[in-house]
């Protein structure tokens, strides 16, 4: 009995393993190959259809291409989020030492593909007493370069733009976080919470095997899916309308040059954009004419949305928002010129 | 197994509950409906992973996470009914 339990566990372990290695190697066959993983359809393609049939196209084209990233994607992040020491590293970010900003914005990416753990997390940090700064790095980090929304930047966007917007949106969620808990009303506020420093948790976790690991691991991929693929199929739709029907020299006038640069930032701020969806509505930007100085200022100016902002300033209060979310704006038409006199506007 | 012994289970994650907390809960509600059934007095209770009370007590945790009499045993995952019976199993 024992030898047949054994035995199903390997089998189940093998079965799994051969669904990331699967998606892994399709992952670096796309990669070599330089299969392009995103739609080819331009405006011209789109517009000499019936309205009907733009979405259907639009999607098509995506899901041929873009399935193999998606698979990797979840399934990266899944296993990430299972097999990244947690309680470890929550130890570390909660410190009051400059490291804590360091692993904020390393476990940033990992974490924070599911709203429903950020937010505890960037709460739980202050309560605990871990300091504004930190917290803050971590909030803003997490949206701008998690996991799935990297992965995917670089299939659809290219491997340089998605390095410097990681890279950008890392260093300016330090300095912000840094900035923030400097000023007056960010004292006053973290001095609230000073006393809860607390002493050694009771935490014990449960071990369990690795076959149950990597199915809990490809469970949370699956979850994320479902959560994800829905608003990213809506998405699609209206920027497949977008991409066949908003005219192009808009775009080639108002996001290119430094113009273009502010204003891809005022204009990705307040919008919310679902997981994913910025990535793809900035490639459609990016076919009509978008520099890639502006870019780079329309992916980081997602971390100061709306809905997000209010949900922070429930904890917070509307000052430390409101000068994060400046602070956010700042930088990224910093680095969308940065990026653009690097490059060319 | 002692049958006097009591368990407390919490399950701990934001206010409102997400749909991964509200699962922890089902399957908690589930695993002690049948360790209740031994005799042993189970109590399951959603607490706020914000609360000063829930910080102060166990730290930063991932939610959903999951704690049996004063200790957290599972964050960040969904765990099985089963699974959350053996825990209670093993406490009593």
């Amino acid at each position: 009995m024992v030898h047949f339990m054994e035995i199903k566990r390997i089998v189940k372990t093998v079965i799994m393993l051969s669904f990331v290695v699967f998606f892994v190697v399709m992952m670096i066959r796309a990669i070599i190959g330089s299969y392009t993983l995103t739609p080819t359809s331009t405006a011209e393609n789109l517009r000499g259809l019936p309205l009907w049939k733009i979405p259907l196209v639009y999607m098509w084209d995506y899901a041929q291409h873009g399935w193999t990233c998606l698979g990797f994607a979840f399934t990266v992040a899944g296993l990430f989020s299972e097999f990244i020491p947690q309680s470890f590293m929550m130890r570390y970010m909660s410190s009051e030492k400059p490291i804590s900003y360091l692993v904020a914005t390393l476990i940033g990416p990992v974490f924070c593909v599911c709203s429903c753990t950020m937010v505890p997390i960037f709460a739980g940090v202050i309560y605990a007493g871990g300091g504004i700064g930190p917290a803050l790095t971590f909030l803003l980090v997490a949206p701008a370069n998690n996991l799935l929304a990297d992965i995917v930047t670089i299939q659809v966007l290219g491997w340089r733009i998605a390095l410097a917007d990681i890279i950008a949106a890392g260093i300016s969620a330090v300095v912000i976080g840094y900035a923030v808990s400097k000023t007056p009303w960010g004292k006053r506020f973290e001095a609230q919470f000073k006393k809860n420093q607390r002493s050694a948790a009771s935490v014990e976790l449960v071990k369990q095997p690795v076959d149950e690991r990597l199915w809990n691991a490809l469970k949370f991929g699956g979850y994320l899916a479902k959560k994800i693929v829905p608003a990213f199929i809506l998405g699609l739709v209206v920027v497949s309308y977008f991409q066949a029907f908003f005219p192009e020299n808009i775009v080639k006038t108002y996001l290119t040059g430094s113009l273009g640069v502010v204003f891809a930032a005022l204009l990705s701020g307040p919008l919310y954009t679902p997981t994913l969806i910025e990535v793809v509505l900035g490639k459609a930007l990016v076919d009509l004419g978008m520099s890639p100085g502006a870019t780079i200022a329309w992916l980081m100016g997602q971390p100061y949305d709306i809905p997000n902002a209010i949900s922070t300033s429930r904890i917070v209060g509307w000052k430390i928002v409101i000068t994060y979310g400046i602070l956010a704006f700042a930088f990224s038409v910093i680095s969308g010129l940065t990026y653009g006199i690097l490059v060319g506007m | 197994m002692d049958l006097s012994k009591r368990l407390k289970v919490e399950v701990i994650g934001p206010e409102p509950p997400c749909s991964r907390c509200r699962s922890v809960k089902e399957n908690a509600e589930k695993a002690s409906a049948r360790i209740r059934a031994n005799g042993i007095d189970v109590t399951v209770e959603k607490v706020n992973i914000l609360s000063e009370d829930v910080i102060g007590r166990y730290g930063i945790l991932l939610s959903p996470a999951l704690a049996v009499n004063g200790v957290v045993r599972i964050m960040g995952r969904v765990p099985s009914d089963k699974e959350i019976e053996r825990i209670l199993a093993q406490t009593s």
